[in-house]
């Protein structure tokens, strides 16, 4: 277990710098195994992610990495280049629940949870169904039904006035977390504020309520976040883009036994989703904010600045 | 913990050894403003550590060079650091841990229950940690990294990320 494993000459084992919670060295002690790192999907994004699972408590951490341009570490006796910074912070699973459980929605009915956490493409998501409480989890996000004369099993259908409902209590302690942490959400600081008889000006509490919206909806997918920026009645902008009402009013206008299979509507429907979820009314409202003083997530952890630092 | 090995990643567990979490060597650790294209062995105790001078401003070493401004950034309260390293010959090493199942029986001390299927699969691979640490030495070209510098502000994410993921209150 020595520090710097040396391979000699050539090209070293990569090595990863990691900052995890403290609780995680004191439960190592009582274990011998089930701490690892598997490849869920992100719930924003559909896309793959790293995630650590501890089995024993058990308990679930999102893998989050700090990268900059022209970063290195010197790690003891050798060189590491990238000069990434892994943080494992713990994740809330009804964010990658709720993922499957609004995918398994379109079939409209209600499913026992094995159903509906499966996936071809990240086989690790049964591990979810061994977290505690899950029961008591998913009543912030679906309604279900016991069947006690078959079994004891309980089916869930997702349900979107819940999952809102969740989502604002999620936004309001972010919201409180982000005044004690004294992060500047918004947007420049104007002179006479100094000067003025009010120091807090009237929409300093939006600023917070947008920022928080804006962490939040890294978790959950675009459709979602936008419903969720209409619930928490954020400002709309002044020429809102008309929806297209035709689509809709033909989708409605045809006959249930639709001559077209199944699957095909719906990848059909999908993609006209997709097209009009390009921009939204709420994210075009954003647009027109002045947003020099607000960060995302991605701030912290993208390489979209680059800063001017020449060749050493 | 990215491979190549395309469709393989996606059901392929990497294991931490909580064992190596227990009490690794401290490390010494310096975060540098510029890109070393290499992963491998370099003479650092020879060449960086003992230029390091402690300035009016702050650390000052010199790296190719070029003067560089750095100070210890401190791990945040609640966090552990820790340099981890991914082992060789996974396949010897997954049928060890058969073994240890059946050790597993007879030892009944243990307060936490492992859990009780193989969660270990001959394709899984594992990684360890090396070394542990509490602070490093953030260093910017000419000027310390100001309170804007991005890494600074990454440090202030696992509060928010607390915030975020805690369990709300039902009605």
């Amino acid at each position: 277990m020595a520090a710097g494993v040396d391979c000699g000459e050539g090209a070293s084992a990569r090595q990863h710098v990691f900052l995890v919670p403290e609780y995680l060295k004191d439960a190592s002690k009582k274990m011998k195994s089930g701490l690892m790192f598997v490849k869920l999907v992100n719930p924003c994004s559909g896309e793959g992610a790293i995630y650590l699972f501890n089995m024993c408590l058990p308990q679930l951490f999102e893998i989050k990495v700090f990268k900059e341009k022209n970063h290195s570490w010197f790690i003891n006796e050798s060189v590491q280049s990238g000069g990434l910074l892994h943080f494992a912070t713990p994740m809330d699973p009804l964010f990658l629940l709720l993922h499957y459980l609004i995918k398994a929605d379109r079939e409209g009915k209600f499913q026992p949870l094995d159903q509906v956490v499966m996936d071809d493409v990240f086989p690790n998501c049964i591990l979810l169904l061994k977290l505690p409480e899950l029961e008591k989890l998913l009543r912030h996000v679906t309604e279900e039904k016991v069947n006690p004369e078959i079994d004891k099993k309980k089916y869930y259908k997702y349900s979107k006035e819940k999952t809102l409902k969740w989502l604002e209590k999620k936004v309001n302690q972010t919201m409180a977390a982000l005044k004690t942490n004294n992060v500047n959400v918004g947007a420049r600081v104007q002179s006479t504020a100094f000067f003025s008889g009010d120091p807090v000006s009237s929409d300093k509490e939006e600023d917070y309520i947008r920022y928080a919206h804006g962490l939040i909806s890294d978790y959950i997918p675009k459709e979602l976040s936008d419903d969720l920026s209409k619930y928490l009645k954020l400002p709309e902008p002044p020429a809102s883009v008309p929806n297209p009402p035709s689509k809709k009013v033909k989708l409605s206008d045809e006959p249930v036994e639709a001559k077209e299979d199944y699957t095909k509507f719906n990848t059909k429907d999908l993609k006209t989703v997709k097209k009009n979820s390009k921009m939204t009314a709420a994210q075009k409202a954003l647009a027109k904010v002045d947003k020099s003083g607000m960060k995302s997530i991605d701030s912290f952890f993208g390489a979209k600045h680059v800063k001017k630092i020449g060749k050493i | 913990m990215e491979s190549s090995d395309g469709e393989a990643i996606d059901k392929r567990r990497v294991h931490l050894r909580p064992v190596t979490l227990r009490d690794p060597a401290p490390v010494l650790l310096h975060l540098l403003p510029c890109e070393v294209l290499v992963n491998r062995p370099a003479p650092v105790g020879l060449f960086f550590t003992p230029a390091i001078r402690q300035g009016p401003d702050g650390l000052e070493v010199s790296f190719r060079g070029r003067s560089l401004r750095g100070e210890e950034v401190v791990v945040p309260p609640g966090l552990v650091g820790y340099v981890m390293t991914e082992e060789k010959g996974e396949v010897l090493l997954g049928k060890q841990d058969f073994s240890e199942g059946l050790q597993d029986d007879e030892q009944e001390e243990q307060e936490l229950v492992e859990p009780p299927e193989a969660l270990e699969r001959d394709f899984d691979r594992f990684i360890g940690a090396t070394a542990s640490f509490s602070s490093f030495t953030l260093w910017g070209l000419e000027t310390i990294p100001g309170p804007d510098a991005r890494v600074r502000g990454a440090l202030t994410w696992p509060s928010l990320a607390a915030a975020i993921h805690a369990q709300v209150p039902e009605d």
